[in-house]
């Protein structure tokens, strides 16, 4: 059961804490996650850019809790995460729908398998799926859904509970580029919504930009580059083809490839 | 139905083929009784009421023996997906108990349970058996790990996921290994019935065999289709409608 937070300490390092976390599949092996410091503030959004294989996935299930750090500690709220942690909602790099429920069910699946769904958690439900633009379609099953409406239920279950955090494992990465800009629109806005702090990891230089005020790159399970984008909110779709946010872009880029890490110590998974 | 008649058109052929070689061949009826022969003695045997008690019998064997043999099944390859330590133990004791051929064990169930329907229904669920407890055991570990990551995300105990996220994913799998269950009950009874047996159309074969009457073992044979086609499509109706509950598409 969540605890209430303890009264947030103004020097607190951040809203989620990552201090000095390392990851190894077995002790003495290679670190696939290699004395990581990161912090982010209550309702930023931060990004993490990296190749696949970086370590970056591996990073946001530890701050998710689904692994825990074989070195060092992730902090919630000031807490340390002991296990998944009930304040944080995840959105897997496949959407990850029962095929069984239908849309509605499969936003509603965190409230049910607590309790029975409300008529009030049910409209909640129905409210979150028509702001991602599936009013219509609450009752159909995920094989009647288009890949790009999928992420938009995923999205929409990840944030039922109204979670604190989001943690997102490039959720967008097999859409196609229009469809994945309207999501990236939607899903800043409901972080707007609620002022939910997000961890957004892409491959996708451009995306990371776009929805993050912060971004890291993440090499060889280390971070490399902490970047702040210093382009302003609410951020309009447009915004992706003027040239502040093309020069932003090349930035990262040109950061990525001055600072990438070694090849040979990238770890195999 | 006209998706069928090309089928039923295969049959007639086939069964004039039969009738024709019977009757212009040479061939005795005691070796190969004309269809005509062979239906006719079925309309003896369903009109004299005769039939109707094996029929029973059997169907009744079949039918325990599957259910028996399914529940147990299931339960098994649950029990041994959940606790993988549990499954590493047993497996090769499961096998082995598969590998033993079961009509063998036959005479040995006789001398435990007596003549009559226990040692068939038993045989029946030990052949029924196997097929569930391995898809069972496949399909539950097949769910996928990101589905997995996100029961634990949403804090779900370990009976919530195997109840709402492992068994309808496995179900398709499961399904198919309940058809395969229920020829093989079929095979079970029928068998089981030749070694131990006193009613039922196994032991009617058997009957009909001592008697040399080879136009009452082929209307026998028949009967036993029929009852083997009839569960397979319940099995099979029962399968869509599962399947559409829990995995449409």
């Amino acid at each position: 059961m969540p605890t209430d937070p303890p009264p947030t300490d103004p020097s607190a390092p951040g809203f989620v804490a990552i201090e000095r976390a390392g990851y190894r599949y077995e002790a003495g092996g290679p670190a696939v996650v290699d004395g990581v410091d990161w912090a982010i503030p209550r309702g930023e959004i931060h990004c993490l850019l990296g190749r696949s294989g970086c370590g970056k996935t591996t990073l946001l299930k530890l701050a998710a809790g689904l692994l825990l750090p074989s070195e060092g500690a992730i902090r919630i709220a000031g807490e340390a995460l002991r296990g998944p942690s009930p304040r944080a909602g995840f959105v897997f790099q496949a959407p990850t729908l029962l095929d069984w429920l239908s849309a509605l069910d499969n936003v509603l699946l965190p409230v049910s398998l607590k309790r029975r769904p409300t008529a009030a958690e049910r409209a909640a439900a129905r409210d979150l799926l028509a702001r991602v633009g599936l009013a219509d379609l609450a009752e159909r099953r995920p094989r009647e859904l288009s890949g790009g409406q999928r992420s938009r239920v995923a999205v929409a279950r990840a944030l039922i509970g109204a979670p604190d955090l989001l943690l997102l494992d490039e959720p967008f990465a097999a859409l196609d580029a229009l469809t994945r800009e309207e999501l990236q629109d939607d899903l800043l806005r409901l972080c707007a919504l609620h002022g939910t702090t997000a961890l957004f990891v892409t491959h996708d230089i451009g995306e990371a930009v776009y929805l993050g005020d912060r971004v890291a790159v993440m090499a060889g399970g280390r971070l490399t580059q902490a970047r702040r984008i210093a382009l302003p909110r609410p951020r309009p779709p447009a915004l992706r083809y003027t040239p502040v946010f093309a020069a932003a872009c090349r930035a990262l880029r040109e950061a990525m490839d001055g600072e990438a890490g070694p090849a040979s110590r990238r770890p195999a998974a | 139905m006209t998706a069928r008649l090309p089928s039923l058109l295969l049959l007639l052929i086939l069964l004039a083929g039969w009738e024709g070689w019977c009757r212009f061949g040479g061939l005795s009826p005691l070796v190969l009784p004309p269809p005509s022969a062979v239906l006719a003695t079925l309309g003896g045997e369903i009109a004299s009421g005769r039939l109707w008690p094996h029929l029973a019998v059997t169907a009744a064997e079949m039918g325990l023996g599957l259910g028996i043999g399914a529940l147990v099944g299931l339960g098994t390859g649950i029990l041994l997906a959940e606790v993988p330590a549990l499954s590493r133990l047993l497996r090769p004791y499961v096998l082995a108990s598969q590998l033993v051929p079961k009509l063998a064990l036959g005479p040995l169930f006789i001398i435990w349970f007596g003549f009559g329907m226990t040692p068939t229904i038993v045989i029946t669920a030990l052949i029924c058996f196997f097929p569930l407890m391995e898809t069972t055991l496949t399909g539950l570990g097949e769910v996928d790990a990101a589905r997995r990551d996100l029961f634990r995300m949403l804090g779900a105990s370990r009976l919530q996921t195997l109840l709402r996220l492992k068994l309808p994913a496995a179900l398709p799998v499961i399904m198919a290994g309940l058809r395969v269950a229920v020829v093989l009950a079929l095979v079970g009874a029928v068998v089981g019935e030749f070694i131990g047996g006193r009613s039922g159309l196994g032991a009617s074969i058997i009957a009909a065999q001592s008697v040399m009457d080879s136009s009452l073992i082929f209307a026998l044979f028949i009967v036993i289709t029929a009852l083997g086609m009839l569960l397979y499509e319940a099995v099979r109706l029962v399968e869509r409608r599962v399947l559409h509950r829990f995995s449409k598409g």
